[in-house]
């Protein structure tokens, strides 16, 4: 759909648009012809068993996977032809930290506000760490740092310099409470600005926080629905489609 | 999180590039630091070169009087090759940790930035480990003074160890992914850099042993700056393969 056509529908515009997504391993195929779309301040909650291919779209939306055969967009932008401004765009929180575990949180901070060209640096990420509750502990090497902080601290690093699209690949696993609270909080205030992808296992989050669902089965799209289904419909609806136990 | 600053946010994901010498010099400190804090590649490389050098001294010191002068170039350079190979695969296993290396490709930068800094870094840790084994060396199983000859010496010293470093950031990320890289980074890059090694080789020697000038080591050292063009053009080109899937 075009720019032109969504403004006439009064829609927001396609953040991103994925067309017969395909990606094989050698010779097996793990996503088979995926099509979907999300728009601007969309949130995706994307469910489905182990294997099938959940994370593998997710990384290819990220550009760390190239996609064997569909298109993918982001942004607008192509993420096999143009990849730098997807990259640019993008925020991607994974259950791994992605964290030097050698370096302080500021050193962590620091690198990839480099990396990201972030102007603001140490006042963004001051913001972050008092945001986040981890200011006390900006001087001490994340090896030292509990999974709750470490996840916290990927939270800061993911959003650092400020992308418009997050993509989030179960990021409540392993998560106390008192994490999974904050990492709530921030995604309700930043949920207005952004647009998301989230993979998850947990129904009941992913009900929360998405505005369409789908399930991939097999490395097919197996169901899709705009969000306003109740726990209990869904969780039908997932065993229906999936047999391996997986919903939380 | 600041909200007032919502439409930051937005054009912040499209500002401008970001330059490639500030990336290429974040990734650089990230790496020196890391390893200055921790020095778990450093310490064991200094280690693995000392011992080999008592070893050596040993096992040449059976026959006094023994001539030691044309096996030095051998003796320096098949020291330092073993200990980059410690060092290597050290300097892309902390990339793994934490899956840390996805961080990095999920940042806005060329490939190839990062294959210069990986290089630089790994030159640098080099370059530290030389300049502690050199002197130990010169005590050893140096007998003559070449003070007169250092310029050569660390033309050659240089030209060798950006060969040896480029081909080994570009074999070490290619052996990176690999269950068995620690095995398949010497099969890899030993073949490879046996021409710098022969170049490197009879260069020093030829300075230890006779104080060959600049200008007899010229073909040598044409050869090592060739060698050095050629890699670090092949891993211009396919870098972005190499650190990918």
């Amino acid at each position: 759909m075009s720019d032109a056509q969504d403004r006439q529908d009064g829609a927001a515009p396609l953040e991103i648009e994925v067309d017969g997504l395909r990606k094989t391993f050698g010779r097996r195929e793990v996503l088979k012809g995926l099509s979907f779309v999300v728009r601007r301040g969309g949130f995706l909650s994307i469910f489905g068993p182990n294997g099938a291919g959940k994370t593998t779209t997710l990384r290819m939306l990220a550009t760390l996977l190239t996609p064997s055969g569909g298109t993918v967009k982001v942004a607008g932008h192509d993420v096999r032809e143009d990849p730098m401004p997807v990259r640019r765009a993008i925020g991607f929180i994974s259950h791994n930290a992605m964290l030097y575990p050698d370096l302080t949180a500021q050193e962590n901070l620091r690198f990839y506000a480099d990396m990201y060209g972030v102007d603001d640096r140490e006042a963004r990420i001051t913001e972050l760490l008092e945001r986040l509750e981890l200011s006390a502990r900006r001087h001490d090497v994340v090896r030292t740092y509990s999974k709750g902080m470490r996840q916290r601290l990927a939270i800061a690093r993911a959003v650092l310099h400020r992308p418009r699209v997050l993509l989030l690949d179960e990021p409540h696993s392993g998560l106390d409470p008192r994490a999974v609270d904050i990492l709530d909080g921030l995604l309700t205030e930043i949920r207005d600005e952004h647009t998301f992808v989230m993979v998850t296992h947990n129904i009941a989050k992913g009900l929360e926080w998405g505005t369409e669902l789908m399930i991939i089965e097999g490395g097919r799209i197996a169901y899709e629905h705009a969000a306003g289904v109740d726990h209990d419909s869904f969780s039908a609806v997932y065993r229906e489609h999936v047999h391996d136990g997986s919903v939380v | 999180m600041n909200s007032q600053r919502g439409g930051a946010i937005d054009q912040g994901a499209a500002g401008a590039p970001v330059r490639g010498w500030a990336q290429f010099k974040a990734i650089v400190r990230k790496d020196l630091i890391r390893e200055l804090r921790t020095r778990d590649m450093i310490v064991s490389m200094i280690l693995f070169v000392l011992l080999a050098m008592v070893i050596f001294h040993y096992a040449f010191s059976v026959k006094e009087g023994a001539d030691l002068t044309y096996f030095t170039g051998g003796m320096l350079w098949v020291t330092f090759i073993f200990a980059m190979l410690l060092g290597l695969n050290r300097s892309f296993a902390q990339e793994k940790d934490e899956h840390c290396l996805d961080g990095l490709l999920l940042c806005p930068v060329d490939r190839v930035t990062i294959f210069l800094a990986k290089t630089v870094g790994n030159l640098v840790f080099l370059l530290i480990i030389q300049a502690v084994a050199v002197p130990v060396f010169t005590l050893f199983f140096i007998e003559r003074s070449y003070l007169g000859d250092v310029l050569p010496f660390l033309i050659v010293l240089l030209l060798a160890d950006v060969g040896i470093c480029a081909l080994g950031t570009l074999l070490a990320t290619i052996s990176m992914n690999t269950r068995s890289r620690d095995l398949l980074l010497p099969i890899l890059l030993l073949p490879l850099i046996v021409p710098v090694l022969i170049a490197a080789t009879g260069a020093t020697t030829l300075i230890f042993a006779e104080g060959a000038g600049l200008a007899d080591l010229l073909a040598r050292v044409l050869f090592l700056l060739g060698f050095d063009a050629v890699f670090l053009v092949a891993a211009w080109g396919t870098y972005d393969f190499a650190i990918g899937e």
